[in-house]
This record gives C-alpha cells, sequence and structure tokens, in this order.
C-alpha cells in the first residue's frame, strides 16, 4: 500500500478498502480487514473516559503498595494483563464536589471533567463547566468529521429532578461543551453509526445489493423517461411540478454513479438497535469508539457504563438488586460485596475495550499506544458519597506515558491536574485547567 | 342552476361601479366621522377616504373598504378620545357597506380554479400505503417534514420534492413492496428504554391520600401513580416489557400491587412486597401485533391494605414489622433482620410514604417474529387467485394491472401495464424469481409520479364555462384525501367506474358512508388537529414546578377529550356550533378529577353532561386547547385572544407594528398582569389589535395555564370578565361564549374556509368567496350539521370542477381527433 499522507483522503482510502469486504455479524470481523493500513504512519492522539457510577468499594480496587511493584486488587485483577499501559492512581480529589449543594451524585459527576461547581436547580437554568475533552474535541474538530463521542450505556433524560433536587443533566452526562450545554449521551448504538457512516444499509449480501442496485437504475431510468412523455400531457402549472420530480430523478442517478465511482461503506454492519445483554451492549458501544478511533472519524469520547446513581440491576453476575441502594450498604457485607461483584464485572468489560485498544494497530504501534483512556469514578465511597481519593487509572501512552505504576498522589491533589497531563499527552498544550495545582506527571 | 346564476351576474353588473356618493347617508358619515384624519393630506394609516385620488368604488380598492366597516363594527374607529357616531349610524352604515359588498361578490364570476399535481404528504403516503398493502409500517415516519401553508400540510403549492425525498420514496417503495410480498425482514431484538417522567418538585410523593379512597379508579390507569407510553412495534412478534419500579410504600402495607397493561388491557398483574420500590423489576413477555400502541405501567388499588392509620379501604391486617436502628453501623441483629427482609426495610427508619411510582420502561424485541408475509397483504397483491409460489406468468399482467390502477387511482392503461412487466422480464433474465420480478415492477409503481402525485389532467371547458368537471375517477381521489387522507377504497372506484358518483343522491350516500367509516378519522386528526393546533398538546411542556400534576396521562387524556368530541361531530353528525359551546364533553377518571367533575370512575372515556359545570362545554373548556394557547408557566390573554381571533372568529390580528416591544416582555411598572395590559392598551398603536384579543383571553383566566379551573390567581381573586370593542360586556367563561354564539356568522365563514382549504390543497381566492357565501348560507337551515357543511364543499364548483386551459380551437382539434 501506498503512504498517502493527506488525511481525509487517508481515511476514504481505508474506509473504501474495507467497504463490500466485510458484512459479517457484529464488529469482531474488524480487526483483520483493519490490519492493511497498519503501516500508514498516523500522528493522531486520541482521548477517552470510561465513567462508571455510584462509586467503587475502595479496599478491593486501591493498591496497598505504590511505586512499580504492586499486586493487583480483585477489581482491578482483569486488567493484569495489560500492567505495562496502566497507571492506577489513588490520593486525587474533586475539591469542589465537596462543598458545593446539592445531591451527593448530581454534584460529583457534575462537576468531575470541569472542576466546575454544578449550581444546585433541577430547573432547566444548569450551569457548571467545560470539561477537559471538550477542550481536546475544540482542538480536534477541523481535523475529524465527527468533534467527539458522548456514549452512555443507561437513560439519556436531561432534564427534571435526578438527584434530591439537582437536575438529571448532571447525573446523566458527562461532558459539557461549556458552563450552559451538558452533552447528551447517545445510547443507541445504531444512531452512533449513523453519525459516523450515514445511513447505509451494508447488510445484504453484495450479490442482492448488486441486483437491487440494478433494478433501481433500471426504474429510475424508465420513470425519467414516462414522466417526460407524462409531461406533454399536462397544463404547465403541473409541468413545473414535474419539472421538481425530473430534477430529483435525475440527482439521485448523479448520486448513485458517483457511489459506484466511489463507494464509501462502513466497516460492519449496522447495529439494529441496543442490545438486549448489558455485556453485548457495553462491547458495542467500546467497538464503535476502537473503529471511531481507527479510521480517525473522532479523538474523543467520554462514555458512561451507567448514568450517576444508576439502579440497573445486574442479575447475569448473582446482583437482581438495584446498584444505588446496594452502595449504601452502611458496612452490610452481603451489599458490599454484591457492589464489589459489579465493579469487577464493569472492569472486565473495560478490559476488553483495552485489549482491543492494544491489538488494533495505528502507526508504529498500536491505538492503545496513541491513547489515553482514563477510567473510574466521581465518588470513591459510594456509601458516604466521597469525592476523596478517587478511583481512577489510566490506560494507554499517548504522548509518553509510562504506565506501569500505582502513583499516589498528596490527599486531596485536585484530579485536574491528571487532565492538564492528559491534554498535553494527546498534544493540547495547556499549562492549567480548572483548579488544577500543576501537572500530574505520568511520563516518569 | 348556473344559467340563473349567469343571469344573475349580468344583472348585477350594470349597477357597477357604484359611487359612494350614490349613498348620501354613508357619504356625510365618512365627511364627519373619518375625513378629519383619512383625507389626502393626513392620510392617517395611509387611508385616504375624501380626496378627489380616494377610492370611490369598492372595485377601485374592495380591501379599504373592508377595513373600514371592520374597524367600525369593532369599534376601533374612531379612536378613543375622538367623538362617537351614534351607534345607530354606524349600524346603518355598516350594514349599507356589507350589502354592496355582497351584491359585488354575487357579481364575480366564480371560477374552480386550479390546484396544481398534489404530492401525498407523509399522512397521505402511509394511509396510502396502509390501504393499498395492507401493511401498516408507515414508512413515512423517516421522510423529511412537508411544509405547511395557509396552516394545513397537505397545500399542493407547498409540497415540493427534493432529490433527498425522492431517495426516501425508493427506500419506502422497497420495503413496502419486499414486506408486503415477502414478510418484514428479520430484526435483531434490541431495547428501547422510556423513562418515566420525573417531576421536578414533589419527588418525594404524598403522605396523603386523596379524600374519596374508597371510590376511585382501582386499575390505577388514571391515577397519578400511572406511566403510559406511545410505543411503535416494527412488526409482530413477542416483546419484553421490564418495569423498574420506583417511591415507596409504608411499612406494615400489604404488597403493592403493579401491572401492565396494553391498550387498555391488562397483560399481567404482579405482586411486589417491598417498602422501599427503587429499582424493583417486574417482567412481562408478551406478542403484539405491528403498530402504535399504548403502553401503560399502574399500581392496581394504590389506596388499599394500606395501614389502618391511613385510613383506607381494606387496611392491612399485617403487624407493625420488625425495624432495624436508625442510625450509625448496623448491629448483628440488623444484619439479621435485612436478610429476612432484603431491601424492603428502608435502613432511614420507618416508611411512611405513598409515593409509588414508576422509575422506566424497556421494550424488548422482536422476539419469535412473524416472518411470513400477512395473508391480508398476499391477497392485495396476488389478485390473479392463485396459491402462493403457484403463480405462472399469465398472472404478471392481471397483478400489474390491478395493482397500478388501484395505486393510480385509476384504470392503468394497457401501455402502462406493458412498462411495469418489462421489469418482470428483466429481473427473470437476472435470474431472479416471477415472485422477485414483480416485486420490482410493483416499485416501479410506487415510484411513479402517477402514484406520488395526484395528476388531474386537463379537460375542455364545457360550453359556456371556464371549468371542466373533474373526471369521475379525479372527483373519488379528491372525496378519499379530503375526507380520510387516503386513497378510495374499491366502493368508490367502483361507484366512479360507473360514472355515477357525480349523481347527487349518490355522491350524498358516498360522502355520508365515508364520513361514518372510522378511517374519517383522519378529519379529526390532520383538519381539526391542524386547525385548532391541539396536535400541539404532544409537544408542550408546561413547568412541572408550578404544574406537578401534569404528566403523560393527562396528557393522553386531554389530548383524546377533544379527538372523541370531534369524531363524534363527525361521525354522528353533529352541529358544527358545538364546537363553541356544547353541553357535553368526554372524560376519564383522570380528566374529571382534573376538572373536578365528580363520579367519573375508571379509565374509559364517556360521555359526560356539562350541563352544570362552570367550565361549560366546547373546545373553549378543553385542557387540550386552555394549554397550547397558554405559556409553559403561566396563562396568557393574548395568545388566548390571538387563539380565538384566528381560529374561532376568522379576523387573524396583523403582527404587531414595528418598534412597539410585546406586552409581556416590557414588563414597566407593577400591578397585576391586567392592570398592566390596560397601561398596554393606553397606547393607540397597540389597542387598536388589544382592545380585540385582551378581553377575549381575560375571557378563560378562570383556566390556568393547563386548563384547570381556578378562582384566584396567586393571591388575587381571578377577574374573568370583559367588554369586546362593540360594547358587550360578559363575566363569566360561560358568558363569553354565548357572545362568541351570538357571532356565529364569523365563525361559520372561518370554519368553511378552513375545510374548503383543507379540500381543495390551495388557498382560497376572491372568486372563491360566492361559494363559500353559499356554503355557509345553507347550514341554518340543516341545523349546522357537519355532514351539510362537508356537502357543501364537496358538491361545490371548485371541488368538482377545475379551471380549463386548453382553448376552443385545441378542444375542437381534439373533438375531430377523437371521431
Amino acid at each position: 500500500m501506498n503512504y498517502i499522507t493527506s488525511k481525509h483522503l487517508n481515511r476514504r482510502t481505508l474506509l473504501r478498502g474495507l467497504g463490500a469486504a466485510i458484512a459479517l455479524p457484529m464488529l469482531d470481523a474488524m480487526r483483520p480487514a483493519f490490519a492493511a493500513p497498519a503501516k500508514i504512519a498516523s500522528q493522531a492522539r486520541r482521548v477517552a473516559v470510561v465513567y462508571v457510577p455510584n462509586g467503587i468499594v475502595m479496599k478491593d480496587w486501591k493498591p496497598t503498595e505504590t511505586g512499580t511493584d504492586f499486586a493487583y486488587t480483585r477489581i482491578l485483577k482483569p486488567l493484569e494483563p495489560f500492567r505495562q499501559d496502566i497507571t492506577v492512581l489513588s490520593g486525587l480529589a474533586n475539591n469542589i464536589a465537596d462543598v458545593a449543594k446539592g445531591g451527593g451524585h448530581a454534584k460529583a459527576a457534575g462537576s468531575f471533567l470541569s472542576g466546575a461547581e454544578p449550581k444546585y436547580t433541577a430547573g432547566p437554568d444548569v450551569r457548571a463547566g467545560v470539561t477537559f475533552d471538550q477542550i481536546a474535541a475544540q482542538r480536534f474538530a477541523s481535523q475529524t468529521r465527527v468533534a467527539s463521542l458522548q456514549l452512555g450505556c443507561e437513560d439519556a433524560r436531561m432534564v427534571g429532578n435526578c438527584d434530591t433536587g439537582s437536575s438529571c443533566a448532571y447525573t446523566n452526562s458527562l461532558s459539557w461543551k461549556n458552563a450552559e450545554t451538558p452533552l447528551a449521551v447517545e445510547v443507541n448504538p445504531r444512531s452512533v453509526f449513523e453519525r459516523l457512516f450515514g445511513t447505509v444499509d451494508p447488510s445484504l449480501p453484495a450479490d442482492v445489493r448488486a441486483r437491487r442496485a440494478f433494478y433501481r437504475k433500471s426504474i429510475l431510468d424508465q420513470t425519467r423517461e414516462n414522466t417526460q412523455s407524462l409531461m406533454t400531457s399536462l397544463g404547465a402549472d403541473d409541468r413545473r411540478k414535474m419539472d421538481e420530480y425530473l430534477t430529483g430523478i435525475r440527482e439521485v442517478e448523479m448520486r448513485i454513479a458517483l457511489a459506484e465511482k466511489d463507494p464509501l461503506t462502513p466497516p460492519s454492519e449496522k447495529p439494529s438497535g441496543i442490545p438486549f445483554d448489558y455485556a453485548e451492549y457495553v462491547k458495542l458501544m467500546f467497538d464503535l469508539q476502537v473503529i471511531a478511533f481507527q479510521s480517525d472519524l473522532t479523538r474523543v469520547s467520554t462514555m458512561m457504563l451507567g448514568r450517576e446513581g444508576s439502579v440497573r440491576t445486574y442479575p447475569e453476575i448473582g446482583v437482581p438488586d438495584p446498584h444505588h441502594p446496594l452502595t449504601h450498604h452502611r458496612g452490610h457485607p452481603d451489599f458490599i460485596e454484591k457492589v464489589t461483584k459489579i465493579n469487577c464485572f464493569h472492569v472486565e468489560l473495560f478490559a476488553k475495550f483495552v485489549e482491543k485498544l492494544k491489538a488494533t494497530p495505528d502507526g508504529d504501534g498500536s491505538l492503545l499506544d496513541h491513547s489515553a483512556i482514563l477510567y473510574g469514578c466521581a465518588l470513591s465511597d459510594g456509601n458516604a458519597h466521597s469525592n476523596f481519593d478517587l478511583p481512577l487509572l489510566v490506560a494507554g501512552h499517548a504522548g509518553g506515558l509510562r504506565g506501569g505504576q500505582h502513583l499516589a498522589s498528596e490527599a486531596k491533589t485536585p484530579v485536574a491536574n491528571l487532565f492538564v497531563q492528559l491534554l498535553n499527552g494527546v498534544g493540547v498544550e495547556v499549562e492549567k485547567f480548572s483548579d488544577s495545582t500543576g501537572l500530574l506527571n505520568l511520563r516518569s | 342552476m348556473f344559467r340563473d346564476l349567469t343571469r344573475l351576474i349580468v344583472g348585477a353588473v350594470s349597477c357597477l361601479p357604484f359611487a359612494l356618493a350614490e349613498s348620501p347617508e354613508v357619504f356625510s358619515f365618512v365627511q364627519n366621522n373619518c375625513a378629519g384624519c383619512h383625507n389626502g393630506k393626513v392620510k392617517s394609516g395611509d387611508i385616504d377616504l375624501v380626496s378627489s385620488k380616494s377610492p370611490k368604488t369598492f372595485d377601485e380598492d374592495r380591501g379599504t373598504w373592508e377595513k373600514v366597516v371592520e374597524k367600525l363594527k369593532t369599534g376601533q374607529m374612531p379612536p378613543p378620545g375622538m367623538p362617537r357616531p351614534p351607534v345607530v349610524a354606524t349600524a346603518s352604515v355598516t350594514k349599507w357597506l356589507e350589502s354592496e359588498f355582497a351584491r359585488q361578490d354575487r357579481a364575480v364570476v366564480p371560477d374552480a380554479g386550479r390546484v396544481r399535481a398534489r404530492r401525498l404528504n407523509k399522512t397521505e403516503y402511509n394511509n396510502t400505503i396502509r390501504d393499498l398493502l395492507g401493511i401498516d409500517i408507515q414508512p413515512a415516519d423517516s421522510f423529511p417534514a412537508d411544509t405547511a401553508a395557509y396552516g394545513f400540510d397537505n397545500i399542493s403549492d407547498a409540497l415540493n420534492l427534493t432529490p433527498a425525498l425522492l431517495e426516501n420514496y425508493f427506500d419506502a417503495a422497497e420495503r413496502s413492496v419486499r414486506t408486503a410480498m415477502f414478510g418484514p425482514a428479520l430484526l435483531k431484538p434490541s431495547a428501547v428504554h422510556y423513562s418515566a417522567p420525573v417531576r421536578v418538585n414533589n419527588t418525594r410523593g404524598q403522605n396523603s391520600l386523596p379524600k374519596d379512597l374508597f371510590h376511585y379508579d382501582f386499575t390505577g390507569l388514571s391515577t397519578i401513580h400511572s406511566a403510559h407510553f406511545i410505543h411503535r412495534f416494527p412488526v409482530d412478534a413477542e416483546y419484553s416489557f421490564r418495569i423498574v419500579l420506583n417511591g415507596h410504600r409504608p411499612n406494615q402495607s400489604e404488597p403493592s400491587h403493579p401491572a401492565f397493561f396494553i391498550d387498555g388491557k391488562m397483560v399481567k398483574e404482579f405482586e411486589v412486597d417491598a417498602t422501599d420500590l427503587e429499582g424493583q423489576i417486574v417482567e412481562v413477555r408478551t406478542r403484539v401485533t405491528a403498530g402504535e400502541h399504548l403502553l401503560s405501567a399502574t399500581y392496581l388499588k394504590p389506596y388499599h391494605g394500606l395501614p389502618p392509620a391511613y385510613n383506607g379501604p381494606e387496611p392491612s391486617k399485617r403487624p407493625p414489622e420488625a425495624l432495624i436502628s436508625l442510625r450509625g453501623k448496623l448491629s448483628e441483629k440488623d444484619i439479621e433482620t435485612m436478610r429476612k427482609y432484603g431491601t424492603k426495610i428502608k435502613t432511614d427508619g420507618l416508611e411512611k410514604r405513598v409515593d409509588n411510582r414508576f422509575e422506566s420502561l424497556d421494550v424488548g424485541g422482536p422476539f419469535h417474529q412473524v416472518l411470513a408475509a400477512s395473508p391480508v397483504s398476499l391477497k392485495k397483491v396476488y389478485v390473479c387467485g392463485h396459491a402462493a409460489g403457484k403463480h405462472v406468468d399469465s398472472c404478471v399482467r392481471v397483478i400489474l394491472k390491478d395493482f397500478a390502477g388501484r395505486a393510480f387511482r385509476r384504470p392503468a392503461t394497457t401501455a402502462e401495464v406493458e412498462q411495469f412487466a418489462k421489469f418482470v422480464t428483466l429481473a427473470r433474465k437476472q435470474g431472479d424469481s416471477l415472485e422477485e420480478g414483480i416485486a420490482t415492477a410493483l416499485q416501479a409503481v410506487l415510484v411513479s409520479p402517477n402514484f406520488l402525485y395526484r395528476i388531474e389532467k386537463d379537460q375542455p371547458a364545457a360550453v359556456g364555462s371556464t371549468a371542466s368537471p373533474v373526471s369521475g375517477y379525479e372527483l373519488a381521489s379528491r372525496l378519499s384525501y379530503f375526507l380520510w387522507s387516503s386513497m378510495p377504497d374499491a366502493e368508490l372506484l367502483r361507484v366512479a367506474g360507473q360514472g355515477t358518483l357525480r349523481q347527487p343522491n349518490v355522491l350524498e350516500a358516498q360522502v355520508k358512508r365515508m364520513l361514518r367509516d372510522p378511517k374519517s378519522v383522519a378529519l379529526v386528526e390532520n383538519f381539526a388537529g391542524q386547525w385548532l393546533q391541539f396536535k400541539n398538546i404532544d409537544v408542550v411542556r408546561p413547568d412541572l414546578e408550578r404544574f406537578p400534576m401534569f404528566e403523560e396521562s393527562l396528557r393522553q387524556a386531554m389530548r383524546r377529550e377533544t379527538e372523541l368530541f370531534i369524531d363524534n361531530l363527525v361521525r354522528n353528525d353533529g352541529s358544527v356550533l358545538e364546537l363553541l359551546d356544547a353541553k357535553y364533553t368526554y372524560l376519564n377518571e383522570r380528566l374529571a378529577r382534573f376538572y373536578g367533575i365528580p363520579d367519573v370512575i375508571g379509565p374509559e372515556f364517556r360521555r359526560v353532561d356539562m350541563t352544570n359545570s362552570e367550565r361549560g362545554g366546547g373546545v373553549l373548556a378543553h385542557a387540550s386547547i386552555l394549554t397550547v394557547s397558554s405559556y409553559s408557566t403561566r396563562t396568557s390573554p393574548v395568545l388566548r385572544g390571538k387563539w380565538i381571533l384566528e381560529n374561532l372568529l376568522n379576523a387573524p390580528p396583523p403582527p404587531p407594528p414595528p418598534g412597539v416591544p410585546p406586552l409581556e416582555e416590557a414588563k414597566a411598572g407593577s400591578g397585576t398582569l391586567r392592570q398592566q395590559m390596560e397601561e398596554h392598551r393606553k397606547n393607540p398603536a397597540c389597542a387598536s389589535c388589544h382592545s380585540r384579543m385582551d378581553p377575549l383571553g381575560f375571557g378563560l383566566e378562570n383556566f390556568n395555564a393547563i386548563g384547570a379551573w381556578r378562582t384566584v390567581d396567586g393571591k388575587s381573586p381571578v377577574d374573568a370578565s370583559g367588554t369586546l370593542p362593540d360594547g358587550r360586556t360578559f363575566k363569566t367563561p360561560v358568558a363569553l361564549k354565548s357572545l362568541l354564539k351570538e357571532d356565529r356568522a364569523a365563525f361559520l365563514d372561518g370554519l368553511t374556509e378552513k375545510l374548503m382549504i383543507y379540500a381543495l390543497g390551495r388557498g382560497v381566492e376572491r372568486h372563491d368567496r360566492p361559494v363559500l357565501a353559499s356554503i355557509t348560507a345553507k347550514l341554518p337551515a340543516s341545523d349546522y350539521k357537519f355532514s351539510q357543511l362537508v356537502l357543501g364543499i364537496v358538491n361545490s364548483l371548485p371541488f368538482q370542477n377545475r379551471r380549463a386551459t386548453m382553448k376552443v380551437t385545441e378542444k375542437v382539434t381534439q373533438a375531430r381527433a377523437s371521431k
């Protein structure tokens, strides 16, 4: 394959190469197919946030030892194979949430990525701050088809009271374009897919597709002829209507001709909607992010595995109880165990995302090499709604992130220090963000 | 009849033009009362009534004289502060002018007008596909929205076609034909999530219960505890419904009984024995047919089985429960108790709240989808009588002729059938089956302009006329798209084919049959829904902080009331005046409680007598109308007044003059809204319109912004009195409606005009006026029956005819050619 430097051509070529070849179910088929463009040097860096709700059971999350030689805890275990790609963080705090007014869940999630105080309201007058991912999104907007993706696996309502008088905008979304504009999560994989690739349906066998396209062309052809002859029997005013119709016919014919010359077909089957199974749902949403990153359709994404305060139940892992009430366990061992199971399950699903990023070639390395993925929650102990010592980790090496360590910061170090590092890691040079007091160095 | 009309016209023409001076009474009236400002020099309002250049005749400027009449009749002129002529003198002058208008209108040569080829709009496309192929998949739902004009979305001139829409037509044709012939495509199960509406305030629900606990809707469908969602099911299949509960039920209560309903029929009842309902889940799986259905989750008998202290019906017989310690770390004993009861016990202490509600509903599916084509659809396509899979080549033309004929709403020509048959040959050459070939041909039919447009062929004008009657088939289409928003049915096509549709008794019988048919609901939804704007009830968002009782079941009930009311008018042929004021309406328990009407128990709607209610009847008492004409936070007398002028009195006010701040944003000064408005009306620029709008709106102030009855607004008592510009006064909404009924002529003119626009798909012109006037004039004699209004339109010149464009020479040539 030739080296092509233009980013636009680059992406188009890549997708055209995949086009017809891949009509396999779901998105697994993508890996071998995407092997080809590995040689193309890519300068793109990606940043993503993967959010889990309701805090995490800290005794089973936080490693006891710090530095490089530390034991993976029960919840982190599924990520151990990627030890060298991951930095586990502790000590960071979302200080503003601790003093802000409002529901414990709402103020935590509503301020997490911005460090700005969410206005205590359940009305439409929500206000917080621009989130760090959106700073990156604005920087890359002109270089990709989609500036950023906001994904969610639960709910998407943005109005009304979701937490003791705090708006649902705070608990149900993560990214804020500016202080007044929370970005709703997209929960339907089909809509995400259409946002990335348009509305083509590539699921039919190639020969059937080809025949139907052929018939359509003949229908267009004949309809045009018939309409032209119909027009001769019409008055001038009706002829104008038919002119409009004929223009449409000609335009559709042109579009078909153009598409035949330069087909841009998405590299998978279009998802039909939200999968019924939660694990499958999450996997599909992760896969869409991989595709979007790999094809350089976007470089920024945030995803909520559940809305903050989620009451999802997980009967598939033996937790038929709703998540949020369980986290207010007040020390009840059965409840704590169930919360831990949910925490483990989320990390297992995330580990598959990391695995896929690591296995997907990109430029001179893998997608994981060129990404910075923040995983975690805006609350540590869900029972107490604690905003300190947040359970966070960063996977990937974008901008030289080192990995392979547990980095403990001093208590109450602003989490914004981490965001400064992540922004610089993807090439957005900032010295300060929100209440940051410096840069949390993950490179050494 | 036409000949009589012609004679009349000829007679009238000789009287024109009239000179204003012909009536010395009018002449001196104008000189004395108008000329001070409206002269050639001052030209106040750019109107000059007396100089040599002023219009002396109606022909010169009818519009100016109409304005004069309107200003005089509504008392807007002479302006406040100027001496007023005696009421009798004004009445006499306006009467004379109006009779001159009428005389002139009679002299206008009626003209059938021309409607350009009308593209099917989204509703018509969906309905036509449904009736043509026997499938209800609503393919047009994903099309771009149609442009509306004159208040309706079926106006020919506004219905343009973009290349993107044409592409949609190709996709929809493929999907529709394949679904009908080969069954729906296999869909992968997926989930759709609905969140129950969240209250801004009041999420903590109620501790106190309604007073009449022993007499309420036991199904819970019309209680505030219920949640309702309209869901469109893509295919016939099994679906799963996962309902997440929320809220609380007091300790010591009997279990609660959530239930799931589809279209008001109970699918399953559950039992949940818990105090804290947050996140509790109940699930059911059932078969559902494709199409839209109303899904409801309720609590059965929510006020039964509560602890005795609540004084509810059939109180709980359970003993008080063991409680765990209220604060601090749990003891071993607490943990034991919790193991026993699970999350049923809230650790915060004794639960007293009765705010059981719903969090969300997930619809999953389709499972075990019916993949075969429906027998109904197959029968619609395969008309040659062979069993499926046994079709022979000779069937092709039989099938195509029938299908194209129905799709084009007139017999398909042999040439057309041959054209479509080519696609069958083409497909077979490609190795596809006969059925695939037929499917391709049917798709070609569905993208033909003969299907997508209603094209009417030009005919030579009848002798002595400028118009030619539309053909029998074209008339059938005009009827069916007018009354059903869909294609003609077999019966209508049969009558059209026999050539008898135009016979008055046949036509009347067909119209009455069509109005009785359930498909006439299209008139309710598309005509009335757009005319009265009550369709907007689906999208309004009243402020939940102020109106916490506004939730989905109330919204549905509001819409249903107006739909049933108008549907009754259409199908049972009621008087159109009932729209202004009626003695009855349609209510269920939810809406009746909201209205404060006692003894309406249960979720089903029924006719309720309103004679003893302060609300009264007619659409101005419907919460749907009162809500769509309000702001989300409060009522607006201006909006409501404007709504009445536009929709009921056929007198839309002009937009405010430039540079005048809208009253309610001005916020100048303080005082009540009424005082502010009175201040506003002191500005003569505002007064001319607001003196008409505001009193009408104030007359409805007893209804709050979501249509509930009120006697106080904030802290001040409601003052619903008003004075119309002509001096008539009223004190209550009911009295205002009586006055509106006195103005029925304006109402009937407006309704007739709107229905004519909707029926013809074009705006009305000056030459339509005599036609409209004659339709309205006949209504009193037939008790204002809806069918008579429809028949008046159906029998009118513009509905039955089309202005001919062919010249006589062409006509002669054509006549010769046909011989």
